[in-house]
């Protein structure tokens, strides 16, 4: 009897280990167990902030209210976090079916391991979501004839200014890096900071390098090296570009390493600087910061250069559809809906933010968000986000050697030296991936 | 008969064995081998890399930098959080403190009750360099050429770090030497107050080597906890400004979960693996040959 | 005899002397440990702009609302996970270590030097070197982004030192009191769960709390294991405060103390346990 009892708990505590280990229950999926004939859906986005999060959350119940056979799981992740996770979950079984992607390499990689959907074919034979979306902005999630996403959020970086900051001081829009540069002159000479800049993620140092890339490297020469196969930043002008950058140094505020980008656009919104390079996603923030600030926004100064000036600094941001889902015809039908332009005139009047639906800014009032929309809709084409199309580990020693850059650890060249020898390995790794 | 009654014992026995094996031991082995693969999360290549992830490891610029940082987080923090944070406890169990000692001890643990990240966030705005405490009392002060970009600046970011561990970590020793001193049978403490040894003399001639033994064991932990260091870092600088505040778990980290170089973080788990446990069996040697 | 009087007389006065000094300094570094926490708590009573004009001037306004909202922004759901995460990591750590600890104990085990051996091996095993083959395990067994996801590594990674702890207090049960029950017909089970469980509830508790202590306040692997917001515990989820465009930092602040009030009260009130138990381990949470 003894021994028996011993053994049975023995056993027991076995068994309850073996099927914690197996049978259990993946814990997002317990809300759907009810109603097994529901087709779910996985959508991962990177927007848990408010009111974005709520907005998705009501577009997806309308979605769901329509489609009683879907079941939409939403799930987000904040930008950096989301960047991690993405990775980690894109090639296991608990890829989300429709998820956030940036354009470019970011994304590309995943269509090389052909870990995403490539969603030419659906489009084109639909010839009324072919027409329902701008194309040029469409064209961002191209590689070469694949198409395989859809913008959900336009955007592009400006240089916004203090209108009355610029009134008081006589100053005008600079449209030449010259111009720029006394303007910042001027301002500086009467102790107003030129620059609001926080780079303490990083990220933002990579929006004015790759403005100033567009500008001065030649076309063709930057989108060979944005491939990590055959990147190799040996072009002197990449040089230059870092050099230009070291010219605005002295007129961004103090401890540009030290300040969070959010905090460094406050300071522009309380008028304690006189110009902030920003996205266009940004106005509402600014709106709710200091709604009297009186401000505009001109593009990124001309500088004469071998690159293509009419690139708009920026990229479309969408979704894409996971290889693997099991409804990939649900997943693309939500998709274009997700995407299409009845969200689209939602999404900016509730929100402010443009997706590529033709139309959506019908009946807006808002003037900035329509100046905004002007910029984006204009531009032919858009040169992507310097750090998402960058491949990672370039990213990472970009953005790192421009942050020590910025605290001047190191010169120029110096810079360059580091970004050539990561690009060389990652020559050779990819070389060895493709064995 | 009896073979059964032998089993008895690992019945329960086994669970816990099969866990510590299954989730601590098996990862550990995988990721030796691991670190001789090329390997990525979301693609199924897996390629034999040789030694090609140490090499990279060592040869890495950022390789010095972490190195260093992770040594001085050890120095410091012995210095800071077991000197001092020994010498506390003396004074506070000195007689003299009066009533209030537990107070005290209890106050200087707080910190170390906050989590990790809590803590991070927290510090990283006392260092904001606009808004943060450190900056504006230093105004206040009048001391405004001492103002800094404190997590910034390269020169001062890990500092920043290794700061905000003392703060929150120091009353944590303090406390295991409290209640090491507090172990000392009377008899020894009183036998020496009647030879007439002032409370210093106690302190260093009395206290100190009856609870060596403790404070080996409050440096070992110090120092293996210096190699683990990991979310004090990713959640204030995340290893920046450029590499400057860079250790070894970050690097892991990031080489796993961000470049994809599954390959790179298991070499570097190899290391952190290397120096904690050759610390540790440093740590057994020491006390099982009575040499403390 | 004289002189010595006065020698203890002048010993009083400097040791008084000493005493005023003495608690000066701990006084000073009171201030030093409280003034982050005392900032924290007035900046997470203010607005953002209030914030940002002067951190160091009380709040014109309370605002309390500020911790309703950190409350509603998802810590309530954070809070949550970690309530349920940590209770099952402890009862499972508690059960299985002791079973584990009584079984090395209670009976001549073959190979029990070596099981214990191992067992107390993994202290020395820090969770970086696991983590990235733990990540393909938790994948490969469909387990990412799941409550056991961390569940079951923070039990495997708790054991060795739990065991160490309970080992070291069971070997002084004396062993009268099995012998007594075995003739009184118990099994061995009986006998763990009748006599040594009940004498052992001191180091249960205090393996309890230094373990919630750690699992409370683990970020690496929850980190890692964790994706959803649905389902993170409270380290991670402060994490997520920090906006990715616009931070609300004074709810963040908010947030910070209100993460941080549960192992404090813990600690006010079950202190005796809990000192005994760290010291006891000395291994950092």
């Amino acid at each position: 009897m003894r021994r028996r009892l011993g053994r049975i708990f023995g056993v027991l505590l076995i068994v309850v280990m073996l099927f914690s280990l197996t049978a259990c229950s993946k814990s997002n999926d317990v809300s759907n167990g009810e109603d097994k004939e529901k087709k779910v859906i996985k959508l991962f986005h990177r927007f848990p902030d408010e009111p974005f999060n709520s907005f998705i959350e009501k577009i997806v119940a309308e979605y769901e209210a329509d489609h009683p056979d879907i079941d939409i799981v939403v799930s987000s992740a904040q930008n950096q976090p989301y960047k991690e996770k993405i990775k980690v979950v894109v090639g296991s079984k608990d890829c989300p079916d429709v998820f956030f992607s940036w354009s470019g390499e970011f994304s590309e990689r995943f269509l090389r391991e052909g870990l995403i959907m490539d969603l030419t074919e659906s489009f084109n034979n639909d010839q009324e979501w072919k027409n329902s979306l701008l194309e040029s902005q469409v064209n961002e999630y191209r590689s070469g004839d694949i198409l395989y996403g859809i913008p959900f959020r336009l955007d592009a970086k400006m240089m916004f200014y203090n209108i009355d900051i610029f009134k008081e001081n006589n100053l005008e829009i600079p449209k030449t890096w010259d111009k720029f540069i006394e303007v910042c002159e001027a301002l500086e000479a009467k102790d107003i900071t030129p620059i609001s800049y926080g780079n303490q993620d990083q990220w933002p140092s990579s929006h004015y390098i790759g403005s100033l890339n567009q500008m001065l490297v030649d076309n063709d020469t930057r989108l060979k090296d944005l491939e990590p196969a055959t990147g190799e930043f040996t072009d002197p002008n990449y040089l230059k570009a870092l050099e230009y950058y070291q010219q605005l140094i002295p007129y961004f505020n103090d401890s540009v390493n030290g300040l969070p980008h959010d905090m460094a656009r406050n300071n522009f919104a309380q008028e304690k600087a006189a110009m902030f390079f920003a996205e266009l996603v940004e106005i509402t923030y600014l709106a709710e910061e200091n709604p009297d600030l009186n401000y505009g926004m001109f593009s990124f100064p001309l500088i004469e250069g071998e690159g293509d000036p009419t690139l708009l600094t920026g990229s479309p941001e969408g979704f894409v559809v996971s290889a693997n889902t099991k409804y990939p015809e649900e997943s693309i039908e939500f998709l274009k809906y997700f995407t299409g332009p009845e969200v689209g005139k939602k999404e900016v009047q509730e929100v402010g933010w443009f997706n590529a639906g033709i139309g959506i800014v019908e009946g807006l009032e808002d003037q900035k968000l329509l100046e905004a929309y002007e910029v984006i809709k204009s531009a032919k084409t858009m040169s992507g986000w310097f750090d998402a199309s960058l491949y990672s580990t370039i990213a990472n020693e970009y953005l790192t050697s421009i942050s020590d850059l910025t605290n001047g650890d190191i010169t120029p060249e110096e810079v360059m030296e580091k970004i050539q020898k990561v690009a060389e390995e990652a020559r050779n790794t990819s070389s060895t991936e493709v064995e | 008969m009896m073979k059964r009654k032998k089993l008895v014992p690992y019945y329960y026995i086994i669970p816990g064995l099969f866990m510590v094996l299954f989730f601590v031991y098996i990862p550990v082995i995988c990721n030796f081998i691991y670190s001789f693969f090329h390997l990525s999360s979301y693609s199924s290549t897996k390629v034999f890399a040789g030694f090609d992830n140490y090499i990279k490891l060592f040869t890495n610029d950022t390789f010095p930098i972490m190195m260093k940082n992770n040594i001085m987080y050890a120095v410091i923090s012995l210095i800071v959080q077991v000197g001092f944070g020994t010498v506390i406890a003396l004074l506070l169990e000195s007689k003299l403190t009066g009533r209030l000692r537990n107070v005290y001890r209890n106050i200087y643990f707080l910190p170390a009750l906050i989590s990790l990240t809590a803590v991070g966030l927290l510090f990283t705005f006392i260092y904001s360099p606009d808004v943060g405490l450190l900056n504006s009392a230093l105004r206040a002060m009048g001391l405004e050429n001492l103002t800094q970009s404190w997590l910034g600046n390269s020169k001062t970011a890990i500092y920043c770090i290794i700061a905000m561990s003392q703060w929150q970590f120091t009353g944590y020793i303090t406390l295991l030497m409290v209640v090491a001193i507090q172990n000392i049978p009377r008899d020894y403490l009183e036998a020496a107050a009647i030879d007439g040894a002032g409370p210093f003399r106690r302190a260093v001639n009395i206290m100190i080597p009856l609870v060596k033994e403790q404070l080996l064991v409050c440096s070992i932990i110090t120092i293996i906890g210096a190699f683990k260091l990991f979310t004090e870092v990713y959640s204030t600088t995340s290893g920046g400004p450029g590499n400057s505040s860079q250790v070894l778990g970050v690097y892991l980290y990031q080489n796993a979960f961000l470049h994809d170089k599954m390959g790179l973080a298991a070499a570097t788990g190899v290391l952190i693996f290397i120096i904690t446990v050759t610390i540790s069996i440093i740590q057994i040697v020491v006390t099982k040959s009575g040499k403390v | 005899m004289l002189a010595n009087e006065s020698v203890q007389i002048n010993n009083t006065k400097k040791n008084k002397i000493l005493s005023v000094l003495l608690n000066i300094f701990f006084i000073i570094l009171v201030i030093s440990i409280f003034l982050p926490l005392i900032w924290l708590l007035i900046n997470s009573l203010k607005s953002n702009n209030e914030l940002f004009n002067n951190s160091l001037a009380l709040p014109s306004k309370w605002l309390f609302s500020n911790y309703a909202e950190a409350w509603g922004k998802g810590l309530f759901s954070y809070f949550k996970n970690s309530l349920i995460v940590s209770s099952a990591s402890l009862i499972l750590i508690i059960t299985i270590s002791a079973l584990l600890a009584y079984g090395l104990t209670r009976f001549h085990v073959k190979g029990g030097n070596i099981i214990f051996f191992i067992i107390l091996g993994g202290m020395a095993l820090s969770e970086q070197v696991a983590l990235v083959p733990l990540y393909k395990m938790l994948q490969a067994m469909n387990l990412y982004n799941t409550y056991f996801a961390v569940i079951l590594p923070y039990i495997a990674f708790r054991i060795p030192f739990t065991v160490f702890l309970m080992r070291a207090y069971f070997i002084t049960i004396p062993k009268e009191l099995e012998e007594a029950a075995y003739i009184d017909g118990y099994n061995s089970f009986q006998i763990f769960y009748k006599i040594i469980v009940p004498i052992s509830k001191p180091v249960f508790a205090s393996c309890a709390i230094v373990n919630l202590n750690f699992v409370w306040n683990e970020f690496l692997f929850a980190n890692v294991f964790l994706e959803s917001k649905e389902i993170m515990t409270i380290p991670i989820g402060l994490m997520t405060f920090q906006g990715d465009m616009k931070a609300n930092y004074t709810v963040m602040l908010a947030g910070i103390v209100i993460a941080s009030i549960p192992m404090i009260l813990i600690f006010l009130s079950m202190q005796k346990q809990f000192i005994r138990g760290l010291t006891a381990g000395s291994v950092k949470g």
